[in-house]
């Protein structure tokens, strides 16, 4: 009886709440442009919507191997926010994707999301783990990717963000040519199956009781396909624009990440500067060493001071590295505390609005089916 | 592999110098809890105290003409040398050590900061000798141009750099009960000298002037000072 009279009053405030959500969703749509369907336009579902996310900074957690390694823990941390926006902005670049946006969170249930793993960053060279799946669990890439600064590269001045994106591109164009080849031999039914499961599976996160008969976990984890809605289902349609609506607050956050991007590209730029020189330098001094090997008799004071010298050069080479990372820290970190706590806190609204929007959709469902 | 190889030669040179006795064994480079000592702060040369070079180089010639094997020299090396009697190329072998050593012990400031785990002692004109513990065991580094390590012989703090020639230094730092003192002994040693070259510096703790500025270090402004709180 107290839920009759709950829904009695819930139920117009929920579709109250569902017109509010339909609007933003319908200008948030007209701002990107992209999530076609949900603006009822007819869909080209070779353009599936891409979802790149934070990079795995790939830091060992066992601290005593990062000098060895050369790992910098937090400007790892950094790169992990920064890359994805080259990558992102080299798939829009090619005009053959939807809408292309960089997530803090992997989400499973995207069209096509697309996950990389630091290996190495020396500033002279980069190398990535890429996974790229689509929504059916089809991996579309598992590989490492490596880039070369070329010296070309590297000399380019032009301006800092220029530099950053042009530094590794063959890396990220590579990636971009690779994801293409593997949608083109998919057929049009495979691109749309995938863009309905992407739909189903987010419907499934959202309103599990709702989408039950549809979907099935599975042990190892991930989830089973078993049917999938009639296309005109009501239910459906709200999760679509509940989706729209997260979309929203996902290009907010994107938007975020791209304002961090540029407030930290020059001092990025000069940390990868440094580093670049400090590989030269290191390779300066193996050259020195291996061309003083023989000065002097052995046991004299020359060949011992050279000796000495040799070792002093190549620790101080190392620690003025550490010198730059921890400068490059101080430069950043406040920049990326105040992104980061901004992230947070849209964050945090979206999961406040998934708690409302879950138990609205399960009203609605509860109403329809007599529950 | 060359790499390996070096440790493991350095490793046994070690081993092979000090009378079979490595100068930092497995037990120095465990720390279960606290350091045992505290390092941290500034500290300025005291001239008063420590060693005299040229006495010092005195006292090991004479102890090199009393025992000239010392106890250290491997056959190969008598056999090179010729007899028992001290040749002109051991004498230089150690003069050079000594050399050396007195180089490196030549700071007027060490200005050393320590944290739970990590202990950074920097020198002028040099590296910053480091020592971490991680996971309660100390971090060796290690490279073609030398082997470092480090740890604990009660509350001596013990650093020992191998090099692939076979030198070898070692200082050990103890601080005074009162934490007003601090001494540095080095010791340098290589397998062309009969002997191993030991020098000892006595450091007092001051107080490093503060200064109305904040100050820190950036990539592309380099130092931002500020007088009040910074915010880049």
């Amino acid at each position: 009886m107290r839920i009759a009279a709950g829904l009695r009053l819930g139920l117009p405030l929920a579709l109250v709440f569902m017109s509010a959500i339909f609007v933003a969703a319908e200008s948030a749509v007209a701002q990107d442009g992209s999530d076609e369907a949900a603006a009822g336009m007819s869909r080209d579902y070779s353009r599936l919507d891409v979802s790149v996310a934070v990079f795995d900074p790939g830091v060992p957690e066992d601290i005593s191997v990062h000098r060895d390694l050369d790992v910098f823990p937090r400007i790892r941390k950094i790169e992990a926010l920064f890359l994805p926006f080259v990558l992102r902005d080299t798939l829009v670049r090619t005009d053959e994707w939807g809408a292309v946006r960089v997530v803090p969170e992997p989400d499973v249930s995207a069209e096509l999301l697309v996950t990389g793993r630091i290996v190495s960053s020396d500033g002279n060279m980069l190398e990535l783990h890429v996974l790229a799946a689509d929504a059916s669990g089809r991996v579309w890439l598992d590989k490492p990717f490596i880039g070369i600064v070329t010296d070309d590269y590297a000399d380019t001045d032009d301006g800092a963000a220029a530099e950053v994106t042009l530094s590794y591109q063959k890396l990220y164009d590579d990636i971009s040519t690779e994801l293409l080849a593997v949608r083109d031999v998919l057929g049009a039914q495979d691109l749309e199956r995938i863009s309905e499961i992407s739909l189903l599976r987010y419907a499934y996160k959202l309103a599990p009781a709702a989408f039950q008969g549809f979907v099935t976990d599975l042990p190892e984890g991930g989830v089973r396909i078993d049917r999938l809605p009639a296309k005109n289902d009501p239910m459906l349609g709200r999760i679509a624009l509940v989706r729209s609506t997260e979309w929203v607050i996902t290009d907010a956050i994107d938007t975020k990440f791209r304002e961090l991007r540029a407030e930290i590209a020059t001092v990025y730029n000069a940390w990868r500067k440094f580093r670049r020189k400090s590989v030269q330098y290191a390779q300066e001094d193996a050259r020195r060493a291996r061309d003083t090997r023989s000065v002097g008799e052995p046991g004299s004071y020359k060949a011992i001071t050279n000796s000495y010298d040799n070792y002093k050069y190549h620790r101080v080479t190392e620690q003025e590295q550490d010198r730059l990372a921890v400068a490059f820290i101080n430069e950043a970190g406040p920049t990326i505390e105040f992104i980061e706590s901004r992230v947070a806190e849209l964050e945090a609204w979206v999961e406040l609005k998934y708690i409302e929007w879950r138990r609205i959709l399960e009203e609605l469902f509860e109403v329809e089916t007599g529950g | 592999m060359p790499r390996t190889i070096f440790i493991l030669a350095a490793s046994l040179l070690t081993i092979a110098c000090a009378q079979q006795q490595p100068v930092i064994n497995d037990e120095m480079m465990r720390l279960d809890g606290p350091m045992p000592s505290n390092f941290g702060g500034s500290w300025e040369r005291d001239y008063t105290r420590g060693d005299d070079f040229n006495a010092a180089v005195r006292d090991a010639y004479y102890g090199l003409h009393r025992n000239p094997t010392n106890g250290q020299v491997s056959n190969d090396q008598r056999t090179r040398y010729g007899s028992a009697a001290v040749s002109k190329r051991q004498w230089n072998a150690v003069y050079a050590i000594a050399r050396l050593a007195d180089v490196i012990t030549r700071p007027q400031v060490l200005t050393i900061s320590q944290t739970e785990y990590e202990i950074s002692i920097a020198r002028e004109d040099d590296y910053a000798i480091f020592c971490a513990f991680y996971n309660g065991v100390a971090k060796n580094t290690e490279s073609g141009f030398g082997a470092e390590m480090c740890g604990w012989d009660g509350e001596q703090l013990v650093s020992h750099v191998a090099m692939p020639d076979g030198l070898q230094i070692t200082h050990r730092f103890t601080v005074s009960r009162d934490g007003k003192n601090l001494r540095v002994v080095t010791t340098v040693r290589s397998k062309t000298a009969p002997m191993p070259f030991t020098l000892s510096r006595f450091y007092t703790r001051f107080s490093a002037p503060t200064s109305d500025f904040n100050c820190v270090e950036t990539l592309s402004m380099k130092r931002v000072c500020s007088t009040g709180s910074l915010e880049l």
